[in-house]
């Protein structure tokens, strides 16, 4: 089932509510003004997924994923350069003592910034649908494009509902992309909700 | 001043909340999960509980539900990045005396504790 154009224009409006409270939640965190483009949501292929986030960077990547289930289930992800990543935990941790162990402050810190980040985004649009949703512990990658996403090997055939945004923090120079993908499964569970939504 | 034991898997958060305290001169043990705080709680009676939801090994509702069975009565603050109204109200009801957002705000936590513990 293929969503309409108005179901698109919906689903991004409140996609963009969600990460406009993420991005308010950032904003606490770091005392910086985030900017947020407006998100792009479309239905592709995982083929044509892997594609699109080659765009994000050719370089490494530093990747929290956060996965969903309830009424409908997926995963959200936050994604840095490995250069912004290491620059965020630079202005989160610059004053803390935190003894020598340093990759495990790096990821740590991620993670949690990433937590409360999806938390933010996935939380909001649970509370617009008035649904419940249950998270997996957030997990922290890095590497190479084809190692931050490799999950979806396993659903290599199937489709996706994609929501992408990119933000940027520029007192920072910190640029980051939103990304959230629900498994075509769940699109009608998030059609129905949002029927819910507009049917009086 | 006060006792306060916190529960967070995660280094951010848990010196995030430590700075905090500090600053109103209470005194802080940390546990990672709902398991290591339950066995803390077997030798130190703390004034506050400061409580994460997702954590490995026992999660914050998982813990909420073990002091009920064990009727451990001490206020608990969770402290969650979960802003869902659904997860507020399972918290609540699992007998949580506050439920406050991530990342915390100084005068929200230091309220809080306050409230909970004079």
């Amino acid at each position: 089932m293929q969503p309409t154009k108005d179901q698109i224009e919906a689903l991004k409006e409140l996609i963009n509510i969600g990460v406009g409270k993420g991005a308010e939640i950032l904003n606490s965190m770091l005392s910086s003004h985030i900017e947020l483009n407006v998100p792009a949501v479309r239905v592709i292929s995982t083929g044509d997924f892997s594609k699109e986030l080659q765009k994000i960077s050719d370089g490494e990547l530093a990747s929290v994923d956060l996965g969903f289930k309830g009424e409908f289930s997926g995963t959200s992800q936050l994604v840095f350069s490995s250069g912004a990543a290491s620059k965020l935990v630079t202005a989160l941790t610059g004053d803390m003592d935190y003894g020598d162990d340093l990759d495990t402050i790096r990821s740590g810190t991620l993670c949690e910034v990433g937590n409360v980040v999806l938390n933010g985004v996935m939380g909001s649009l649970g509370n617009i649908f008035e649904t419940h949703l249950t998270y997996t512990v957030p997990n922290f990658r890095e590497g190479s494009v084809n190692k931050i996403f490799n999950p979806l090997d396993e659903n290599i055939d199937k489709l996706l509902l994609l929501a992408k945004t990119n933000f940027s923090v520029k007192e920072l120079e910190i640029r980051g992309e939103l990304v959230l993908y629900f498994e075509l499964g769940a699109l009608n569970a998030i059609l129905k909700a949002l029927d819910r939504l507009v049917v009086c | 001043m006060a006792n306060i034991l916190t529960v967070d898997d995660a280094w951010l958060s848990r010196t995030m909340i430590g700075k905090i305290l500090k600053t109103a001169e209470h005194e802080i043990v940390e546990a990672d999960n709902g398991l290591n705080a339950l066995q803390k709680l077997e030798s130190y009676t703390p004034d506050c509980i400061i409580l994460d939801l997702l954590m490995p090994e026992m999660d914050g509702f998982g813990f909420l539900e073990k002091m009920q069975e064990k009727n451990i009565d001490i206020p608990v603050i969770v402290l969650s990045a979960d802003i869902q109204d659904s997860t507020r109200t399972k918290a609540l009801g699992l007998g949580a005396a506050r439920m406050l957002n991530k990342p915390p705000k100084l005068n929200e936590l230091i309220s809080a504790v306050h409230e909970l513990t004079n």
